[in-house]
C-alpha cells in the first residue's frame, strides 16, 4: 500500500508512522489541551451561527464544518506564522484558527481577528474584504491567507504560485489548500497539481473527503476507495488521515509539510470525515431527500471532540470528570448550549460576534471601487 | 359551463421550467440530462426534480463537478444522435466550461461544412438583485452572444420559460438559456399556463406594454423594473412601450425599430455591465437600423463595470433600477 503513505522514512508499511516517530510524539500536553479547546471552538462557532440565523440576525448561506473540525484545527497547528493557506466554503474557522498558536489575541498573530471573520459573516465594513463578496470569500495578503471564490478548485493554482515566489525570493514556506472531495473533479485541480509536481512546489492539498458534494455521493465522483491514490499519477505521496482525530490529522499533514519543506514537493492528504448537515443550511431540511438517515447518523458517531477527549483521557491528561464539564460532542446547533462550552470559548466567540453586530455596513459607493488600482 | 379558474392553478416560473423539461424528455426519448445534483437532489432549485426517479441513470445523470467534461461530454452526445440538457448549478459556473462550449460547441456546425449540428441546451440559474455576491449573480450572456454559433434566451415570465425552454430543447443549434433565479418563485408573476403543448419561437421579441413616446428595451428581471418605470413616467405624462426582446441571439430587431417609428426615443436597460455588454449591441444596432427615426440621443442603463459585490447597498449601487431608469427615460423624453 506505498501508494496512499509517504516515501519519508516515518512512516512504516502499514501507512502508519511509528510510535516514537510521529509528528504529534513532540506535542506537550499543553499542545493536547489546545487542541481540545479550538476544537470546541470550531464548533462552537458553527452552532452560535446557525443559532444566531435562526434569531433572524445575519443573513446568506452558512456551509457547517460541524463533525469536521479536526482537519482544520489538526493541519493548521503544526504550520509556520509564514505558511500559506487556502481555505474554501466548509472551512471558515480557518480564518481565525491560522497561526493560533501564537495566541488567540496576539495582535501580530498570522491569522484574521475574530472580529475580523464575524464581521465577514454579517457583511459589515469591518470585514477584511469589506463585506463585498459573501462568507469564505476573503483572505489577506498580508497574513498569508489566499482569498478564495467560489470557483472549486480555482484557487489551488494561486496556492502553486505563492510558494513559487516565497522559492524566488529565498523563503521556505509551505502553501496547504483545503478541497471538498467532490472539487478534485475540477480540470484546474489536475493543472495546478500537476505543475506542482513537475516544479517540486511546496504545496499540500488537503481533501476534506466527507462522502458528499452537495447531492452527490462519492461514487459518482471518482472510482477510488482511497482518494489518495491519484496521487501516484502524479508521482506524489498521498496519505489518509481519520478526519475525525485530530492528532492523525496532524501526524499525516505534518508528514506532507515536513517532505515539501525539504524541497521533496506536494502532497495530497485526504482527510475521512463526514458531512453531518445538509450542503448548507438551507440543505439542513431537504438532505433526507438523498441520503438516508442511517447513514447521517452512522457518519455523526465519531465526533472529534470525543475522539480527542477519549485519546486525552487514555493519555492520563485529562479525567473523565473533565471530559464530561462540557458535553458539547454528539449535539446538533439546537440540541446544545452555551454550558456545552468552556466559558473562554464561548467567551471569545461572543466578542466577534457582538462587535460584528454594531459593525457599520460598507457605504453603497464602496459597489464602483476598486475595480483598478488608482493612481502613481 | 366554464370552469373557473382558481388560483392554485397559476404556475410559477420555475414551475414552467420543470414542465417544459419532463414534458421534452417524454416526447424525445433521446434526450438526456447531464449536470452537478440533478438526480436525487433533483438539482439546486429543484428544476430536474423527479427526472431521475421516472428515468434512471440512463437519461439524467448526476455529474461530478466538471463542467468542461459535462459540456464536452454532452456535445459527444449530441454529435451522436442525442439531444441533451446541461444544467450549471449557477449560471457564473459556465466560465469552467468555456472551451468546450465557444470552441467545441459552437463551431461544430460550421467548421465541419453544415455535417453536424449540436442540440445542447445550457441552462442555468442567472441574474443579480438577490445578494448572491460576485458569483451567484452573473449576466454573462456578453461573453457568448460574442461567439458565433450560439443561440441565448432569457425568459421573464412563466409563459414564456415554459415555451421558450421547450423551442429551445427542439432546435437543432446549441442553444444557452439564462434562467432569472429571482423569479423562480415570485408569486406576483405566477400565472395559468396552457394546458396543450406550445413553444414560444426563438428570435421573437415581445411587446410587454404599448406607449407612444419613449421604448424601454430589456430582458430578465429588468422587464420589471421596466414596467415600474413606465408607471413612474405616468405620472410625468409619458407613456411608455416596453419591449422584452427574450431571445438575445438572435435578435429581433423588426420589433423594436417597429416601436421606435412611433416613439422615436430608445431606452435600453441591461443589468450586464456596460462595457461590451449587451446594451451596447441594441444601441448600435438600432442606430444602424432606426437612426433617422430616433429624436433624441438613445441611452442605455446598465450595470456600472463592476462585479456584483454581496451587501445589499452596494449591489443596488451598480446596478440598474426603476429610479434610474425613470431618470434617463425622462431625459429622453424631455430631450
Ligand atoms: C466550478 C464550480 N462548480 C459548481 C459549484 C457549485 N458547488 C458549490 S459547493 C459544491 C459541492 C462541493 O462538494 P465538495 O467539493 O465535496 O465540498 P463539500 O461541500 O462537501 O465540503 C458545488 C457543486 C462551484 N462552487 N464551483
Ligand atoms: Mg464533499
Amino acid at each position: 500500500m506505498a501508494t496512499t503513505t509517504t516515501d519519508t522514512a516515518q512512516t512504516s508499511p502499514d501507512g502508519q508512522s511509528s510510535p516514537g516517530n510521529r509528528p504529534s510524539d513532540r506535542l506537550t500536553p499543553d499542545d493536547y489541551r489546545e487542541l481540545l479547546k479550538q476544537l470546541y471552538l470550531a464548533r462552537y462557532f458553527d452552532v452560535r451561527l446557525i443559532k444566531e440565523k435562526k434569531r433572524g440576525r445575519l443573513r446568506g448561506t452558512l456551509y457547517s464544518s460541524h463533525n469536521q473540525e479536526a482537519i482544520l484545527v489538526g493541519s493548521l497547528y503544526g504550520l509556520e506564522p509564514m505558511d500559506w493557506i487556502s481555505p474554501i466554503h466548509r472551512d471558515m474557522p480557518a480564518f481565525f484558527l491560522k497561526d493560533f498558536r501564537s495566541g488567540w489575541d496576539n495582535p501580530d498573530r498570522m491569522g484574521m481577528t475574530i472580529e475580523e471573520v464575524c464581521s465577514q459573516v454579517w457583511g459589515k465594513a469591518t470585514s477584511p474584504g469589506r463585506a463585498r463578496d459573501n462568507w469564505s470569500h476573503i483572505g489577506s495578503k498580508s497574513k498569508r491567507i489566499i482569498h478564495s471564490t467560489s470557483m472549486l478548485a480555482g484557487t489551488i493554482p494561486a496556492a502553486a504560485g505563492v510558494v513559487l515566489a516565497d522559492r524566488l525570493n529565498g523563503l521556505n514556506t509551505v502553501a496547504v489548500t483545503y478541497n471538498g472531495e467532490g472539487s478534485t473533479a475540477q480540470g484546474v485541480f489536475h493543472e495546478a497539481i500537476n505543475f506542482a509536481a513537475v516544479e517540486k512546489l511546496p504545496v499540500v492539498t488537503i481533501i476534506e473527503n466527507n462522502q458528499w458534494a452537495y447531492g452527490t455521493p462519492t461514487h459518482y465522483e471518482y472510482p477510488l476507495e482511497d482518494f489518495a491514490r491519484r496521487a501516484d499519477g502524479y508521482g506524489i505521496p498521498g496519505l489518509v488521515a481519520d478526519g475525525q482525530d485530530v492528532i492523525d490529522v496532524y501526524n499525516k499533514v505534518m508528514q506532507a509539510v515536513e517532505h515539501a519543506r525539504s524541497g521533496n514537493g506536494p502532497s495530497i492528504v485526504e482527510c475521512k470525515t463526514f458531512r453531518a448537515y445538509g450542503h448548507g443550511d438551507h440543505d439542513d431540511d431537504r438532505a433526507e431527500k438523498y441520503r438516508p438517515a442511517e447513514e447521517v447518523e452512522k457518519g455523526r458517531k465519531r465526533d472529534p471532540l470525543h475522539v480527542m477527549k477519549a485519546r486525552m483521557i487514555e493519555m492520563g491528561i485529562l479525567t473523565q470528570e473533565e471530559a464530561d464539564k462540557h458535553p458539547a460532542e454528539g449535539k446538533g446547533a439546537s440540541e446544545v448550549t452555551d454550558a456545552d462550552f468552556p466559558p473562554e470559548v464561548s467567551e471569545y466567540l461572543s466578542r466577534g460576534v457582538n462587535f460584528a453586530v454594531k459593525a457599520p455596513l460598507p457605504d453603497e459607493t464602496e459597489g464602483a471601487m476598486w475595480v483598478f488600482k488608482e493612481g502613481e | 359551463m366554464a370552469v373557473a379558474v382558481t388560483p392554485d392553478t397559476k404556475k410559477n416560473y420555475l414551475t414552467a421550467l420543470k414542465e417544459a423539461i419532463a414534458e421534452e424528455m417524454a416526447r424525445n426519448p433521446d434526450m438526456i440530462c447531464m449536470g452537478e445534483d440533478i438526480g436525487a437532489l433533483g438539482g439546486a432549485f429543484g428544476v430536474t426534480d423527479g427526472l431521475i426517479a421516472q428515468y434512471g441513470r440512463e437519461r439524467v445523470y448526476d455529474m461530478p463537478i466538471s463542467e468542461a467534461a459535462i459540456v464536452g461530454t454532452a456535445c459527444g452526445l449530441c454529435l451522436n444522435g442525442k439531444t441533451v440538457m446541461v444544467e450549471m448549478q449557477f449560471i457564473d459556473f459556465i466560465s469552467c466550461g468555456f472551451d468546450q462550449i465557444v470552441n467545441m460547441t459552437a463551431t461544430y456546425h460550421y467548421r465541419t461544412a453544415g455535417e453536424v449540428n449540436i442540440p445542447m441546451v445550457i441552462r442555468g440559474p442567472a441574474g443579480a438583485y438577490g445578494g448572491g455576491a460576485l458569483y451567484h449573480s452573473q449576466m454573462n450572456e456578453a461573453w457568448f452572444a460574442n461567439s458565433p454559433g450560439l443561440k441565448i434566451i432569457c425568459p421573464s415570465t412563466p409563459y414564456d420559460a415554459k415555451g421558450l425552454m421547450k423551442a429551445a430543447l427542439r432546435d437543432p443549434n446549441p442553444v444557452i438559456v439564462y434562467e432569472i433565479k429571482d423569479l423562480y418563485r415570485k408569486r406576483e408573476i405566477e400565472e395559468v399556463l396552457p394546458e396543450e403543448d406550445y413553444v414560444v419561437p426563438l428570435g421573437k421579441a415581445k411587446v410587454v406594454q404599448e406607449g407612444d413616446d419613449v421604448t424601454i428595451v430589456t430582458y430578465g428581471q429588468n422587464v420589471y423594473h421596466a414596467l415600474g418605470a413606465a408607471e413612474k413616467l405616468k405620472e410625468e405624462g409619458f407613456s411608455a412601450e416596453v419591449i422584452d426582446i427574450r431571445t438575445i441571439v438572435p435578435l429581433d430587431e423588426d420589433t423594436i425599430v417597429e416601436s421606435l417609428k412611433k416613439t422615436n426615443r430608445l431606452v435600453v436597460v441591461n443589468e450586464a455591465p456596460r462595457t461590451c455588454g449587451f446594451a451596447g449591441e441594441l444601441l448600435s444596432r438600432m442606430t444602424e437600423r432606426a437612426f433617422e427615426y430616433l429624436d433624441a440621443p438613445p441611452v442605455r442603463i446598465t450595470r456600472m463595470d463592476t462585479p456584483v459585490p454581496w451587501v445589499k447597498p452596494l449591489e443596488l449601487y451598480v446596478l440598474p433600477s426603476v429610479a434610474k431608469i425613470t431618470e434617463a427615460a425622462l431625459k429622453v423624453c424631455r430631450y
